[in-house]
């Protein structure tokens, strides 16, 4: 295929069907209607929400497709929405095709994170199916002169009942008319209320949710015909690489021009105040131009390179920071408390305490950043892998000094992103550049400025204390984290401009923990932060990764301090049902023979074997996960050897959707739980590459890991399963450490050299 | 600097100009069109751009086009038999070994040149081949099956629960 071929498409002209064609339906071209927008000021708005059209499209051949704000990050949603919306429709879902996120496309149904794409958007789509299957009878029964209730709708058919001969397709009924029916629609999105009058499917009839379809993405992923973000081209489209400041927030003093304009097809420098980018003709132009600017792996110096910067130090040594996480200013706040806490701990027979702490982490995207963005006076495109398509709207039009309706996002799969990475600070950069330059602009972030100026997951410090009694049982418990803010929404590049307030809030951290224990006496607080030291943003189970590795890790040190089998140390403190349901599906499917931890110094230096157990109430998902390792005390090394993961997110929609991301959850975490640690220096992160912030590789996989779902059913509506199994895994580790062991691991990651020293 | 230059991918021949010092990923994806291979770092970390060159896996983002010359390139793309998946992407496909899907480039062409050499490639001849590539989804497990359906064809699919 030609390089100019796939150019000006839009998702709804790449609809990919499970069997891997590839089709475009003769729809309003999207090629037409951008080079059409060449010449008007606006573009088109989301469709209107009360209107079935905004969700669903029937083709003259007998397809469909669905609209939705939505995003598929990689977990496979798309698939899941397809079999919400294929099942109320009674539609085949191998015709049923989705187009996601594009901002004049479709609904704004909220970002696509939270782990609440199938808990909110999926009803959105379950109604506006309904009612659309239901206007389609409406029209059904008109074409045939009879009552609706004397149709039946089955795989993108009609029939009249008893007269099996009077069938219509849907697509020849809808004969390529657009679906202009009022379905109704209020609020806004996630919390949007779509065809509220729509009537429902009993679930007991359901033939496709359910059921493990295989997802429609996977054969062109495997193929190379798939087109991510980084794969869009535009004709006349210019390469774009940002150089990023020395130190994070060093001023720009000067930029030698001269440096680099014999590189061919050097087009222009973009300066900006402190941002700075350059734009090429070709894309390895653009990487050598950067690279004498002074983009490389590991810069020299702050005037090292042909762009100089001033000599910004001002980041906390990386040995300080949990010091300077604990006195960052902040605003204490009170999640739970009841009982006397302070009074049981200070007449309690026996009190224990320990201190949590965990790094800097990053997403780690494997494809770095990248957007595409086509600027001019009148308006802005953008092509970008966002995880909120229809924010980024508003956002860059903010950057831009533009109105959203001026704005139009089209949305491609991007490397999977666990979060927000660098995907919306990219927009900006080529948003920015390609307005400086007057044409399209493609800005691919190079590794290091990934892992150099994507936002982190915060460095987390949490103080537990519990009392116990004489009989064992747990009287007090006090649980206190510093968290550093989980959400800034800022742009870096607005910063860079010198606007660094213009778009978003850096907003603060807050105490991410479901208590679900039942102690007589407790209190959950925390003390919620701004930005401490490198800037933040939220990380697949934002904080609560950390915070349940300090509840379930302190709970096993009660449950050892007791001499009590860890499970049922558990059972014995909770009441919720739904938890002990996942505590003991993961015990029975693992074989869990009742004992307290072994927690002795292996003998003779003999890598030793070990079990734990750990669960969390995430959002209403509950997860308990059992794992074994083997520590081998000479090199400090922790193999993990079988993990089970019994997982309660109410009905499923695709099984085998939700055991991939439970094997996603369980490997990335067992990653960020043995590996990973931003490092840096006065300056800036020095961990800019896969060398300096390593991740689990194949030779640490665990040899299997095996997925129990409980409790999926009807009646229990469906929540997320895209992250909660990620929160018990360090907990998980460092109790089968312990057992294995003797040594008790509180702080992140255990990495070969600090597991040997918790050893000595 | 930029000179013509024929690079054979997949069974054509393509001439383009470019500098023969740059890197062929960049040909192959900016110049020739191909998706296949992708961008991950640059700095042959992460094996997202792996192409097969004389049987050998090998990462686009480091091989200087003057290396690459007159060598028989094979892209994801090429892996296709008749026009449809071939064996080992058809595993894939049957797993359900993806994710976000950037990093099976790397898996698929590592894989690929791993069956050539070894038809009969164990889990751990399998782990060793792949310790090179880097995926952040997670989807290691799923991987290691696909390549075991043509490696290790006695094993049971669906052994793992």
């Amino acid at each position: 295929m030609s390089a100019g071929a796939k150019l000006r498409l839009s998702r709804r002209d790449l609809i990919g069907f499970a069997s891997g064609m590839v089709v475009s339906f003769p729809l309003l071209a999207r090629s037409d209607m951008i080079n059409s927008a060449t010449s008007v000021a606006t573009v088109p708005p989301p469709p209107d929400a009360a209107k079935l059209y905004a969700w669903l499209a029937v083709h003259p051949d007998n397809t469909a497709t669905l609209y939705t704000g939505k995003v598929d990050v990689g977990t496979g949603a798309q698939t899941a929405l397809a079999q919400i919306a294929a099942e109320e429709l009674d539609f085949p879902i191998d015709r049923l095709s989705v187009v996601m996120g594009t901002t004049s496309e479709t609904v704004n149904q909220g970002p696509t994170y939270g782990s609440l794409t199938i808990r909110y958007a999926g009803p959105q789509i379950r109604a506006a199916a309904a009612a659309g299957r239901a206007a389609l009878i409406e029209r059904a029964a008109a074409h045939f002169s009879t009552h609706a209730d004397l149709i039946e709708a089955k795989d993108g058919f009609f029939t009249v009942k008893n007269a099996p001969q009077r069938r219509i397709s849907y697509g020849a009924l809808v004969a390529g008319d657009r679906l202009d029916v009022t379905i109704g629609a209020k609020g806004r999105g996630f919390a949007m209320q779509v065809a509220p009058h729509a009537k429902l499917k009993n679930p007991a009839d359901y033939r496709v949710v359910g059921q493990s379809i295989a997802r429609k993405d996977i054969p062109a992923k495997v193929t190379g015909a798939f087109t991510y973000v980084q794969d869009v081209k535009l004709p006349g489209m210019l390469h774009g690489r940002v150089v990023r400041p020395y130190g994070v927030h060093a001023t720009l003093l000067s930029v030698d021009e001269n440096a680099v304009r014999q590189i061919p097809g050097f087009v222009q420098i973009v300066r900006r105040d402190n941002f700075l980018g350059v734009v090429c003709q070709t894309e390895w132009g653009a990487i050598k131009a950067a690279k004498i600017l002074g983009s490389v792996l590991h810069p020299k110096g702050p005037q090292a390179y042909a762009a100089k910067w001033s000599n910004w130090q001002g980041l906390p040594a990386m040995q300080d920071i949990a010091t300077v996480v604990r006195e960052a200013p902040g605003k204490n706040a009170t999640v739970l408390e009841h009982g006397a806490v302070d009074q049981a701990l200070a007449s309690a027979q026996r009190v224990l305490k320990a201190t949590f702490e965990s790094p800097f982490q990053m997403h780690g995207s494997i494809g770095p950043s990248c957007a595409i963005a086509e600027v001019t006076r009148e308006r802005a495109i953008i092509w970008s892998g966002t995880q909120m398509p229809h924010q980024d709207r508003h956002d860059i039009a903010k950057l831009l000094d533009m109105n959203p309706d001026q704005l139009e996002i089209n949305w491609f799969e991007a490397a999977g992103a666990y979060g927000r990475n660098g995907l919306d600070h990219a927009v900006a950069d080529a948003a920015i550049m390609s307005q400086a330059v007057g044409k399209p602009v493609r800005v691919q972030w190079m590794r290091w400025d990934e892992h150099g100026w994507e936002p982190k997951g915060p460095p987390i410090v949490q103080d537990l204390e519990a009392a116990i009694d004489a009989n064992g049982k747990v009287t007090a418990w006090k649980h206190h984290m510093w968290v550093p803010t989980l959400g800034d929404s800022t742009l870096i590049a607005a910063a860079l401009i010198g606007h660094p307030n213009r778009v978003g809030s850096i907003g603060h951290g807050s105490p991410a923990v479901t208590y679900a224990y039942d102690f007589p006496n407790a209190q959950i607080s925390g003390h919620d932060e701004g930005k401490v030291a490198l800037r933040t943003a939220w990380l697949r189970s934002p904080a609560q990764f950390e915070t349940t590795f300090a509840m379930e890790a302190f709970i096993d040190e009660l449950a050892a301090a007791t001499k009590s089998d860890p499970l049922q140390f558990r059972l014995d403190h909770l009441k919720d049902p739904r938890a002990i349901a996942v505590l003991r599906a993961a015990a029975a499917h693992y074989g869990w023979q009742p004992r307290p931890a072994h927690g002795k110094p292996p003998k003779n230096g003999q890598p030793a074997k070990g079990r734990g157990i750990a669960w969390v109430n995430r959002d209403d998902t509950r997860v308990a996960t059992i794992a074994d390792v083997i520590v081998d005390p000479a090199s400090g090394r922790i193999q993990v050897t079988r993990v089970v993961v019994a997982q309660d997110c109410g009905l499923v929609i695709n099984p085998d959707g939700v055991r991939n991301q439970v094997e996603g959850n369980v490997i990335q975490s067992l990653s960020r739980t043995l590996h990973e640690e931003v490092t840096f220096d006065h300056a800036n992160v020095t961990s800019r590459d896969w060398v300096g912030y390593p991740i689990l590789r194949f030779d640490q996989v665990p040899d299997s890991i095996e997925v129990v779902i409980v409790n999926n059913d009807p009646k229990y509506p469906s929540h997320g399963a895209g992250e909660p199994s990620t929160c018990p895994t360090a907990a998980v580790i460092a109790n089968a450490v312990f057992d294995a062991t003797g040594a008790r691991l509180r702080q992140l990651p255990f990495r070969p050299a600090r597991v040997k020293a918790a050893l000595t | 600097m930029i000179q013509p230059i024929t690079l054979t991918v997949n069974g054509h021949d393509h001439p383009i100009n470019a500098d023969p010092k740059s890197m062929l990923l960049y040909a192959l994806r900016d110049q020739i069109g191909l998706h296949g291979p992708k961008f991950g770092c640059g700095l042959s970390e992460c094996g997202a751009c792996t192409v097969i060159i004389g049987g050998a896996a090998v990462h686009a983002c480091v091989t200087p086009l003057a290396a690459a010359v007159g060598q028989k390139i094979t892209t994801l793309e090429g892996l296709a038999e008749n026009g449809k998946p071939n064996p080992l992407q058809q595993a894939f496909i049957d797993e359900q070994a993806a994710q976000c899907g950037y990093c099976l480039n790397g898996m698929l062409m590592t894989a690929q040149a791993l069956i050539t050499r070894n038809p009969h490639a164990t889990r751990d001849d399998i782990k060793a081949a792949l310790q090179g590539n880097l995926c952040r989804c997670g989807t290691h497990m799923r991987i290691l099956r696909a390549v075991e359906r043509i490696t290790q064809p006695q094993i049971p699919t669906g052994a793992t629960p």
